[in-house]
């Protein structure tokens, strides 16, 4: 049983990385150890792509809930793409991500932080609009 | 009682455990979600009798987890056992799930799971062992099978 991470290359303070396998009592600290280098003070978004994630247990949960904490700190979040059914249900049970922090696909996830980026680009020229 | 598995109360042992159960409860034509939850209950239960057992007159290669199940009408029933430390798994504090992340203490949640996913779930001592029932209600039991 494995679990497999692909971290891409950060963009624009956005980090997306791919989870699949299993997240579990076995695997969690593999995920803790390749987030931890992750998260720093220039890390606005953390993307957690879940849709190759078959399984979650409490201990997965811990290590999103500590990616959270640590960018929380600064402002920062975690954004969770295409949660398989028992992932969803593990993540909603225990509010381990807030629902609007959710997408149900890439496209939808690229969506957000497109619109994100030209806010803060706009926010950046000092333009007041929202 | 439909069949006993026992594993030696390691990590590495957890996976076997698992593995057996799916393929007692697949042969019952358990539904795949049901299945889910009991892999989970199974994971939550054992990672907490292992932690906890460490106190225990027997090392840990000696401990033993054993799971008991059953169907019971449409009720799927499990008995975990294990040789560890007497520990009551439902005396943990429930998480705050509403607090801050900050105040969040990240203890908890594999009971707070298990509580959520079970039907009904009882703790008891018994002689050397820990003994947590837990019941899941099957949906659209497939007994044709």
């Amino acid at each position: 049983m494995s679990l497999h991470i692909q971290v891409q290359p950060v963009a624009r303070g956005t980090q997306r990385v791919t989870v699949a396998g299993r997240l579990d009592t076995h695997t969690y600290e593999d995920l803790d150890e390749a987030l931890a280098p992750l998260i720093n003070t220039d890390l606005h978004l953390l993307v957690l792509e879940l849709s190759g994630l078959d399984y979650i247990s409490s201990a997965g949960i811990r290590c999103i809930l500590k990616a959270r904490k640590a960018l929380v700190e600064h402002g920062g979040k975690v954004l969770v793409v295409n949660p398989q059914p028992q992932i969803q249900h593990v993540l909603d049970m225990v509010k381990a991500v807030p629902l609007q922090d959710i997408f149900a696909s890439t496209a939808e996830a690229d969506a957000y932080l497109d619109a994100l980026q030209r806010r803060l680009r706009r926010g950046a020229a000092g333009d007041p609009t929202p | 009682m439909l069949i006993r598995l026992i594993v030696p109360g390691e990590y590495a042992r957890l996976e076997d455990l698992n593995a057996s159960l799916e393929t007692v409860l697949q042969r019952h034509g358990i539904a795949s979600q049901v299945r889910d939850d009991v892999r989970l209950i199974v994971e939550e239960l054992a990672s907490n009798a292992i932690d906890h057992g460490g106190e225990a007159p027997l090392p840990h290669s000696q401990q033993e987890l054993s799971v008991d199940i059953a169907i019971v009408e449409d009720l799927l029933k499990l008995e975990f056992r294990d040789t560890g430390a007497p520990f009551d798994p439902l005396g943990v504090p429930e998480p705050r799930l509403d607090a801050d992340l900050d105040e969040r203490v990240l203890g908890g949640l594999g009971v707070y799971l298990i509580r959520n996913l079970a039907h009904d779930i009882g703790y008891r001592r018994e002689d050397a062992y820990n003994v947590l029932s837990v019941s899941l209600r099957i949906p659209h039991m497939e007994v044709s099978r």
